[in-house]
């Protein structure tokens, strides 16, 4: 039903990646990118392995969650290390057929590059499993505030607004939907059975009345935001303020010292 | 003989969540053909989900619902044909118009049902004509009437399909006094026209004594009290420890008595309290 539907990808847990303040989160996480792409060897590439699953431990994670995300991309995973196979004609030859050949440098080229990804798609989960969406948002205003000095005054904070309330009415309109399903239903609605032309026309009865809905919804939200006094970003104050911790200090020192070695792997071997 | 019996039903909501806790737990009951049943209990008691077994909207976990002495899930691809006879007006129906005018809209029950053409034609009209739907509405875009009125034509989709029980959810819910009167105007004179078994939720315990033959109290997912509405109404003490109450004419009555005032009989409506009193004044008067 509709109501399995997951969003934003939150798991809830008490651990040093949980507790890391969502901005510097998100820098470090680019960070984290950035250098997964430098590692131009098998060394620093094992260094990043053994960072990356550093991390995903010490969030409290269960690794099937993560293993759950790369079952979504398996098919961009399996093309890339397909291509990759032939994309090198270093090392030995091993498998020779037609204007094709296998060679050790294309199976260790392949391997990289799929491990590379999966990597990626790991440390690019951390965020996702560790943050709730309401603080990413607001943790993506405050890196964006900058802008305000470029003209863009209002248009960071009316963005983070707009998604904050989106966020907040993705289960409400679940729950909504589910109930017009169920009163159409009640009415003789088939939405399980017909060809596809009838299954597009059955989802009008149920589509209009959600419509409706979430106009009137937007009305009395922005009628209760404006009887609060809202008037945009100006002056406005948070209610949990972000500050940064000792936690925060330990990753960035984790990633310094990290991206150092890194870099000296690369110009090592 | 039942037209509507619910064995040992149990409903599990199962979610993400790990506290699973039965919505509905081991409930049998039986309801008679023509009755009017009334299911009262506090919010989270599992009336609604209790309800939505009725016409097959929700699958038991556990045990069984019989209309007219069948299992309804005997075969499950036949579901839809129990919504036609056992019809569910949800809470707040207005919200699920979406038709371009109001006829069209009414019409989409028993269109669903197979109807078509002259008797399609007829059976909405007739029913427009027992709920009261005026014929200057007709051609009318649902979304431009009163709240009362949309609620009407919601109310009248539901009673196109002619089902045999018809369920109310909250159906007077949000609707001023004069609004509550055209709804219950609107289920009394559809039961005359069709002999329709009717069960309605409510929280308005006059509502209930006024229109009820029994009543079944809810509590905790568990069936509390089902019985007739003066044996439910008669210990107000019992109903008020499970968030629930009399009727106002019925504490009036006890608060009386508690002064030491002796009166005949408790009254449950307006009606009988005005009797009981006429009748004491004239014995009053008489000696």
């Amino acid at each position: 039903m509709l109501k399995d539907i997951t969003f934003g990808q939150y798991y809830e847990a008490s651990s040093p990646v949980h507790k890391c303040d969502p901005r510097v989160k998100i820098i470090l996480m680019l960070c984290f990118i950035v250098f997964i792409f430098v590692s131009q060897n098998a060394f620093a590439l094992a260094l990043s392995t053994v960072a990356v699953f550093f991390v995903l431990l010490l969030s409290r994670v269960p690794m099937k969650l993560f293993l759950k995300n790369l079952k979504a991309i398996w098919f961009v995973l399996f093309f890339t290390a397909v291509i990759n196979l032939f994309y090198s004609n270093s090392g030995t030859v091993l498998l020779h057929f037609w204007k094709i050949e296998i060679t050790t440098g294309g199976i260790y080229r392949s391997i990289f590059m799929a491990l590379r990804i999966v990597l990626l798609i790991f440390i690019s989960s951390v965020l996702t499993y560790t943050t709730t969406p309401n603080s990413l948002t607001e943790a993506i205003e405050r890196l964006l505030s900058p802008l305000k000095y470029i003209g863009l005054k209002n248009a960071v904070h009316t963005f983070a607004m707009m998604m904050t309330i989106a966020l907040r009415f993705i289960p409400t309109l679940i729950e909504e939907a589910e109930k017009i399903m169920n009163a159409q239903k009640a009415r003789g609605a088939d939405l399980e059975n017909g060809s596809l032309v009838e299954r597009v026309k059955a989802l009008i009865p149920i589509l209009i009345p959600l419509l409706i809905s979430s106009v009137r919804r937007a009305y009395e939200l922005a009628e209760a935001m404006e009887c609060r006094c809202y008037n945009g970003g100006e002056g406005k104050t948070r209610m949990k303020q972000l500050r940064m911790s000792t936690v925060d200090l330990y990753a960035i020192i984790f990633i310094v010292v990290f991206a150092a070695l890194v870099i000296t792997l690369n110009i090592i071997f | 003989m039942a037209i509507l019996e619910v064995k040992n039903l149990t409903h599990t909501y199962s979610g993400n969540s790990p506290f699973v806790n039965d919505a509905v737990s081991d409930v049998s009951f039986a309801i008679e053909k023509g009755e009017i049943v009334g299911i009262i209990g506090h919010t989270g008691s599992g009336k609604s989900t209790l309800v939505q077994h009725l016409n097959g909207l929700l699958k038991p976990t556990e045990g069984e619902v019989l209309f007219e002495n069948e299992d309804i899930w005997a075969n499950p691809k036949e579901i839809r044909k129990i919504r036609s006879k056992v019809g569910l007006v949800f809470q707040y129906p207005e919200y699920q118009l979406f038709e371009e005018t109001v006829i069209k809209d009414i019409a989409f029950g028993p269109k669903n049902m197979g109807l078509e053409g002259d008797e399609l034609d007829k059976t909405v009209k007739e029913i427009c004509e027992i709920v009261g739907v005026k014929h200057e509405f007709f051609e009318k875009s649902p979304f431009d009437l009163s709240g009362g009125e949309k609620r009407r034509v919601a109310i009248a989709g539901v009673m196109a399909m002619k089902p045999e029980v018809i369920v109310f959810d909250e159906p007077t819910a949000g609707l001023d006094p004069k609004g509550r009167e055209d709804v219950m105007k609107i289920i009394r004179n559809y039961r005359k026209a069709t002999g329709a078994t009717v069960i309605i939720i409510s929280h308005s315990m006059e509502d209930m004594a006024n229109l009820a033959d029994k009543i079944l109290v809810m509590n905790k997912g568990k069936i509390y009290k089902f019985d007739t509405v003066a044996n439910v109404f008669s210990n107000s003490e019992e109903l008020r420890n499970i968030g629930l109450n009399v009727p106002i004419v019925t504490r009036v009555f006890e608060e009386l008595s508690d002064l030491g005032i002796n009166l005949p009989e408790r009254a449950l409506t307006i009606d009988s309290a005005v009797e009981i009193l006429s009748a004491l004044k004239a014995e009053v008067e008489n000696a």
